[in-house]
């Protein structure tokens, strides 16, 4: 029998990383944390404005039962205030002005009367205070001990809808709160960072004869033709080094997966079927895998990069027409209704490429665009639902999903 | 019956022993204490676009001549319309395409023609830009059939991105998923 037991506990453990299975409650087990403000200098609104900032990062870590009280102290004051006896965790920061209205922030977090961690931070605008906010949890969440949120610092770039034709492409933190539209006008789409250090970004502009891409640089805002298709121009995917981009392009009327060479410009098809191949994503260094309809309908597959060989990646859905891939995980978009005339369902699924399990990670509206962080650790995505465009931010380990809503206009790509 | 028990949970753990545990991998670099986001300057804007162009020529027509100019005949071309999730030509279709095809022997000879397909808003992937580049693929297989140049012909897909409609009703579903005619000179 305790054999029996060391088995099924074993079992258990095996089980316990595996991201298809999903979390049901851990609610109750969570810390507690409340946060204190011990601001000078700057206005009600403003301080009130970097509170909830905090909050909502705090609360995306999803490590915490976050306490929404917002309570004022002194930076120094020996102790917490009375209300805040009984949290595991309390935050307390002070901002003021620095050099040339700069912002500064000082933190201590306290547990158990001691103060265990603190830092200062800064930045040269107030108006960018969100990057602070972010800044601040994921040092938490070091302190923690908890998987790396790297993605939280990280630049998400998307192009939105104002218009037949019309689009924006903008620079924003995760949480849509930091916005900067740097391609306004014409039609541009698809935009696709060009390195991990996010200073270069790719996209499609169809105000050309033909569908082009495009690079900025940043620094220079130098704008660069890279190559032109007839009918569909869209760079999928990056490599991990910059060098091979993932194209769909339609050459010959088809479209089809191609992969490009950054630094000698030579391109090579990579999938001839006559029907649909797109949405090209790396997976490891050999492999990528992509939408195709070679069996009448959009489903995932993968190719090797070296050798002919096609495999079927997901056999559950008839309707798979996204995905994105990290490590031995999958997440693609499913469509579960088919009307023509009513509001149709789009859900997100993730399986592992070493189980049978496959895990429905959204369940209202039309979820798409699925990116998964480059450590795996959470997936960006985008939402539609009644009227209202968001980015939506899943963590995995959590069970947890988080929404952002766009202010005006539709979501049509990101990345991040 | 202890041994079948036994021999059961084994195979269940060689089974699911490829389920590894998958840690994110943890980013080791010191964390920099001034989050410093990239400002960057607005690029200069981009509007080159075909519809000027045809305005342009359109002020240009003359009416002496009795030439019809580029606009007049691009407004006689026809919509393509499809169904749902579909890129393939019904009869009524095939009739509207034909004569976009004597037009384009006769009257519009002397011009290219874009075609653009359009779906309606179910997907802002890249597969849903796909579906509208087969229905462009297909009224231009249509076109080549009825004996128009193939090399006179280019495409274009603006996925959901160019409706006509933006209610969220049946027929304005409809109305989108189309391919337009735009003529180039």
């Amino acid at each position: 029998m305790k054999i029996l037991f060391s088995l099924l506990f074993t079992f258990a453990l095996l089980f316990a990383g595996d991201a298809t299975i999903e979390v049901i409650k851990k609610v109750d087990t969570l810390p507690s944390i409340t946060i204190e403000d011990a601001s000078i200098n700057y206005n009600e609104t403003f301080k009130l404005q970097f509170f909830k900032s905090l909050v909502a990062d705090l609360n995306v870590l999803s490590i915490f039962n976050v306490d929404r009280h917002y309570r004022i102290l002194k930076f120094d004051a020996s102790s917490v205030l009375v209300e805040n006896k009984d949290m595991n965790y309390v935050l307390r920061y002070k901002m003021f002005k620095g050099d040339n209205d700069g912002l500064n922030v000082e933190i201590k977090l306290i547990h158990d009367d001691k103060n265990v961690f603190s830092k200062s931070y800064k930045v040269g605008r107030q108006d960018v205070y969100m990057f602070i906010s972010h800044a601040i949890a994921y040092d938490i969440n070091e302190f923690m001990g908890e998987p790396s949120v790297a993605w939280m610092k990280r630049k998400v770039i998307f192009s939105r809808i104002v218009g037949p034709k019309k689009t924006e492409i903008i620079i924003s933190d995760y949480s849509l709160a930091y916005q900067h539209i740097i391609i306004k006008g014409g039609f541009n789409i698809f935009p696709k960072w060009a390195n991990y250090e996010q200073n270069t970004f790719y996209y499609t502009t169809l105000d050309t004869i033909k569908p082009t891409l495009k690079k900025v640089d940043m620094k220079t805002l130098k704008v660069s033709s890279i190559i032109s298709s007839d009918g569909m121009m869209i760079c999928s995917d990056v490599s991990g080094d910059g060098k091979t981009l993932l194209l769909t392009m339609a050459k010959e009327g088809q479209p089809d997966i191609y992969t490009y060479d950054v630094n000698t410009h030579k391109y090579k098809r990579e999938t001839s079927y006559r029907g649909i191949d797109v949405d090209a994503q790396f997976m490891g260094k050999n492999k990528f895998i992509f939408i195709s309809s070679r069996l009448g309908y959009p489903n995932v597959f993968s190719k090797n990069l070296k050798t002919k060989e096609i495999e079927q990646m997901v056999y559950y859905g008839r309707s798979n027409s996204a995905c994105s891939s990290n490590g031995e995980y999958i997440v693609y978009k499913a469509r579960e209704t088919s009307n023509a005339f009513e509001r149709n369902t789009f859900n997100l699924h993730l399986i592992s490429m070493k189980t049978d399990f496959i895990r429905r990670l959204t369940a209202t509206g039309v979820n798409e665009f699925p990116r998964f962080s480059k450590d795996g650790d959470a997936i960006l995505f985008i939402k539609n639902y009644k009227n209202q465009s968001s980015i939506g931010i899943i963590r995995l380990k959590h069970n947890k999903n988080y929404l952002f809503p766009l202010k005006y206009g539709k979501v049509q790509s990101m990345d991040w | 019956m202890k041994s079948i028990v036994l021999s059961s949970v084994v195979v269940a753990l060689l089974v699911f022993s490829g389920c590894s545990s998958k840690k994110p991998t943890v980013d080791t670099k010191v964390t920099t204490e001034t989050p410093a986001p990239q400002e960057v300057e607005v690029v200069e804007v981009e509007t080159v676009s075909p519809e000027d162009s045809m305005v342009d020529s359109s002020s240009n027509a003359s009416d002496t001549s009795g030439q019809m100019s580029m606009s007049d005949i691009e407004s006689k071309l026809p919509t393509i319309y499809f169904a749902f999730d579909k890129y393939n030509l019904n009869p009524d279709m095939q009739v509207k395409v034909s004569k976009a095809a004597q037009l384009g022997k006769t009257t519009a000879s002397e011009y290219n023609v874009k075609l653009e397909g359009n779906c309606d808003e179910w997907g802002s992937d890249e597969y849903n830009f796909a579906l509208g580049l087969e229905r462009a693929q297909t009224v231009k297989k249509a076109l080549v059939a009825e004996g128009i140049d193939a090399n006179r012909i280019s495409m274009v897909s603006y996925g959901k991105s160019n409706p006509v409609c933006t209610a969220q009703t049946k027929a304005c579903y409809a109305k989108n998923r189309r391919v337009n005619f735009k003529l180039l000179p």
